[in-house]
């Protein structure tokens, strides 16, 4: 029972008022950045952290905190009704999100994202208090060579995922390839394809170019699409999803909370990589794959409950190693360093009331954040009764002051114009941007570990087999591969049993 | 590049006073005649060319709250990531030199950068009035437990070692590089991101050595996960008594982090003076000194002169260094 006292007077030191107003205040200021796209959590807390000075350090991180969860819930509006994924992890929940909402369900949507964001969330803080220290090993275990591996496996379901050609969605993977090398190389100083420009000398921010792809890009393709067919503003039915959307998602969001939260450990892509392979997973598992991208519960479930289960596992490796996991840790990091503590292997030890307090808050403001989501649920689906002629100007609006706000940077509000073009050229030749914007952010994780990989092991490729998960890993990566064309190799030998097809045919059809 | 809403939206919260905020829209219609009034007489904005959340962005937001207690204005923080700081400083020399703009300035980006990126993205100290130093910020080089190493002289007798650095340019490449050829060390240098990932693939001894700022790996040392080898500032680190320093192993490695407040050049020597006060003031409070402190920085509260005349130094001896033992940068 030693181990049980600590997390019981956690709850002691969460439930203090002051420290339940100041959750309650983080999560609705998370939640409200995490509408508007671009300004995110770290840019936040950077701006709120003068005013933590002056707090205990519990309550000031269970408020930063909250603001860095209560984010994650927001995003998931924007890319539901605006189609605009504000951070990578959520580029996957555009695909079905946006379908569902112009079929006049994104209260569904919505619904079934903030329940699969509370059951994730929640199910990862589960795993926060009891495998905190034994999982942190995990992301230890992650050298160079399994984040090329995962990677690439990553890459490849990013192909498997997309809807339609195939083909088109290889042609914009490799576009997000070449996009992800500009820059500076960071092995060796060189520029490319920077045209001399310092702007590029650190590559292309991810949001300039989803807001563009997915944002700015649908908004022209509408423009066009209004002047053939006048579009009555799109009817929003129900608000709430019903029993048999629950029941159908059930399955996705258990499977989404364990992977999100596995992946969500390791520092660098993992939450992106766990929504894209909780998405994967569900269209794999689907008996009718066809349903993804035009509309399916569990493609928004999924990934949704991933990305959630992920935010909150990252808190692992900075609270039990003192490692923060991307940016937003980095000011958690920051913040308890003010407030004279040290995030390290000894926080726990050394002060378990901020530890468990901490991690405690999350089941609190997990809880306000689902109260919350229900009712407003309601009131944010009747942004898409706002006229398109209205509503088109305000997003292009929020999408380039958000890409601003970023790197405070004018360059970036020209790229979100120029990728809003390319957007809208892919849509208008059917290809899909998912691909693309998934390659580009993956891109650089694959090269950098690959090459780095190559260095550790003194350029020996084999030896990414002689280590278990990275071994593992591109196992899974040839299966996937490979699989579809066993699979469809089978059903042709059943069907030639039955009727003689020429093998011409047979040959055109495998490839 | 007037109408920014949202900047000032970040003014009105960061100074959390509305009246700050209308000050500053007033402030752009015609403030030509700065003599007549006291400086300063609206915000100050101090870029850091840095994301937020890292030590530079840190050490920004802590000098500019006492300043701005000091000064009596809002001194927001803008951050303006990119080339690793060559971004917010080009642009900040572009901007009027009035002293309602300023700017941090790392050590880093005009005497070891330029060693490995193309002309164009070098900045150099001419370019800017240097108003203070601020602090020194020190590298030490740390291995994993397992790799069974403890001194340099117990790296001389191992190959095949993995060294991580935090990127291509910055100090820890170039002491590290130093090191390796000083003292004959066979190892594969493996550039990381940043400090962070590099302190990650040492714990897990992904890789076993790597050389990061101390404030990135003193809480692992602390708790035994890490072990420390060497620091590479010329006296021993305050924080880190018992860790000898590579001057003190015979090796000449004088490789640490400095930052400065610059402005843009050209900035009137009455308002330099005001900022340079506003500056001290806060070095002798409290608060700016326990930040030092739990961010383990050196105070390093020099003089613009001095900053200009030590770093010119350095960056000559780092040159000097690169070419005498054949090191290049850009061919980690």
């Amino acid at each position: 029972m030693d181990f049980l006292q600590p997390v019981l007077d956690g709850f002691g030191v969460v439930l203090a008022p002051t420290n339940l107003l100041y959750c309650l205040l983080g999560v609705v200021i998370g939640m409200l950045i995490g509408v508007l796209p671009g300004l995110g959590p770290a840019a936040t807390i950077a701006i709120l952290l003068p005013l933590t000075y002056g707090i205990d350090p519990v309550t000031a991180i269970i408020m930063l905190a909250g603001i860095f969860y209560g984010a994650q819930y927001g995003g998931t509006i924007t890319s539901v009704l605006l189609r605009l994924p504000g951070e990578a992890s959520s580029v996957v929940t555009v695909f079905d999100g946006y379908q569902l909402a112009k079929q006049g369900k994104a209260g569904t949507a919505l619904g079934i994202a903030a329940i699969g964001s509370f059951v994730g969330g929640t199910i990862g803080i589960v795993g926060l208090t009891f495998l905190a220290p034994i999982v942190a090993g995990f992301a230890l275990d992650f050298g160079p060579p399994e984040y090329a591996a995962l990677a690439l496996l990553g890459i490849l379901l990013v192909a498997t995922i997309s809807n339609g050609s195939k083909t088109k969605a290889l042609i914009a993977a490799a576009l997000g390839l070449l996009l992800a090398t500009v820059g500076r190389d960071v092995f060796t100083g060189a520029e490319r394809f920077t045209f001399g420009n310092l702007d590029l000398a650190d590559g292309i921010d991810f949001v300039p170019v989803a807001m563009g792809l997915f944002g700015l890009g649908e908004i022209l393709y509408n423009l066009e699409e209004r002047h053939r067919a006048a579009k009555a503003p799109a009817k929003v039915a129900n608000v709430w999803p019903s029993r048999a959307d629950l029941k159908q998602s059930s399955g996705a969001i258990g499977r989404g909370s364990v992977l999100g939260f596995f992946l969500g450990i390791l520092p660098g892509g993992g939450a992106t990589i766990s929504s894209l392979a909780a998405y994967a997973l569900e269209k794999k598992r689907s008996k009718n794959p066809e349903r993804f991208g035009k509309g399916a519960v569990e493609g928004v479930a999924a990934p949704e409950t991933a990305n959630n289960a992920a935010a909150t596992s990252s808190f692992i490796p900075l609270l039990t190693l003192g490692i923060p996991a991307n940016a937003t840790m980095a000011l958690m990091f920051g913040a308890l360093l003010i407030q004279g503590v040290t995030p390290g292997p000894q926080l726990v030890d050394q002060h378990p009331d901020l530890f468990w307090g901490v991690v405690n808050s999350m089941y609190i403001g997990n809880i306000l954040l689902l109260i919350m989501s229900i009712p407003l649920v309601g009131i944010f689906v009747k942004i898409l009764r706002v006229r398109a002629a209205i509503l088109a100007p305000v997003t292009a609006l929020i999408t380039m002051l958000g890409a601003y706000t970023i790197n405070n940077s004018m360059f970036d509000v020209v790229l979100v114009v120029a990728f809003g073009i390319i957007g809208y050229l892919m849509k208008k030749f059917g290809f899909e941007p998912g691909p693309l914007v998934l390659a580009f952010v993956l891109g650089s994780l694959l090269e950098a570990n690959l090459r780095r990989s190559l260095l550790v092991l003194n350029g020996d490729l084999g030896g990414f087999f002689g280590r278990p998960i990275s071994a593992t890993l591109l196992v899974i990566f040839v299966f996937v591969a490979v699989w579809p064309m066993i699979q469809s190799l089978l059903a042709k030998r059943k069907a030639n049993h039955a009727l003689v097809t020429s093998t011409s045919q047979k040959a055109k059809e495998t490839v | 590049m007037k109408a920014f809403p949202l900047r000032r939206a970040v003014v009105g919260l960061a100074s959390a006073s509305a009246v700050l905020a209308l000050t500053a829209c007033g402030g752009n219609v015609g403030s030509g005649s700065a003599s007549e009034e006291e400086f300063p007489t609206k915000p100050i904005n101090v870029t850091v060319g840095a994301a937020a959340g890292g030590s530079t962005d840190l050490i920004a937001r802590a000098i500019a709250e006492g300043a701005s207690d000091d000064l009596g204005v809002a001194m927001p923080v803008v951050n303006k990531p990119g080339a690793n700081g060559a971004l917010a400083l080009k642009e900040t020399q572009g901007k009027p030199a009035d002293g309602y703009e300023l700017a941090t300035l790392n050590a880093s980006l005009v005497t070891i950068t330029p060693l490995a990126v193309s002309e164009s993205e070098a900045v150099s100290l001419d370019d800017v009035d240097v108003i203070v130093g601020l602090s020194q910020d020190d590298y030490v080089m740390v291995a994993s437990p397992e790799a069974g190493v403890k001194s340099v002289e117990d790296l001389t007798k191992k190959d095949n070692l993995s060294f991580g650095t935090t990127g291509v340019g910055t100090g820890s490449q170039l002491a590290q590089a130093l090191l390796l050829k000083q003292a004959k060390i066979n190892g594969t240098e493996v550039p990381f991101d940043s400090g962070a990932p590099a302190v990650t693939a040492v714990l897990g001894n992904q890789v076993q050595v790597a050389t990061v700022q101390l404030g990135e790996a003193k809480a692992q040392i602390d708790a035994g996960k890490l072990v420390p080898i060497v620091v590479f500032s010329t006296e021993r680190n305050k924080f880190l008594q018992d860790v000898p320093t590579a001057t003190e192993e015979g090796y000449d490695i004088p490789v640490s982090q400095y930052r400065a407040m610059v402005a843009p050049k050209g900035t009137p020597e009455e308002v330099k003076e005001r900022l340079k006060t506003s500056f001290e003031n806060t070095f002798k409070t409290e608060a700016y000194q326990k930040f030092n402190e739990q961010n383990l920085l050196t105070p390093k509260e020099i003089s613009g002169e001095e900053v200009i005349s030590e770093w010119t130094e350095l960056a000559k001896k780092y040159k000097d260094l690169t070419a005498e033992y054949d090191i290049d940068l850009k061919q980690s």
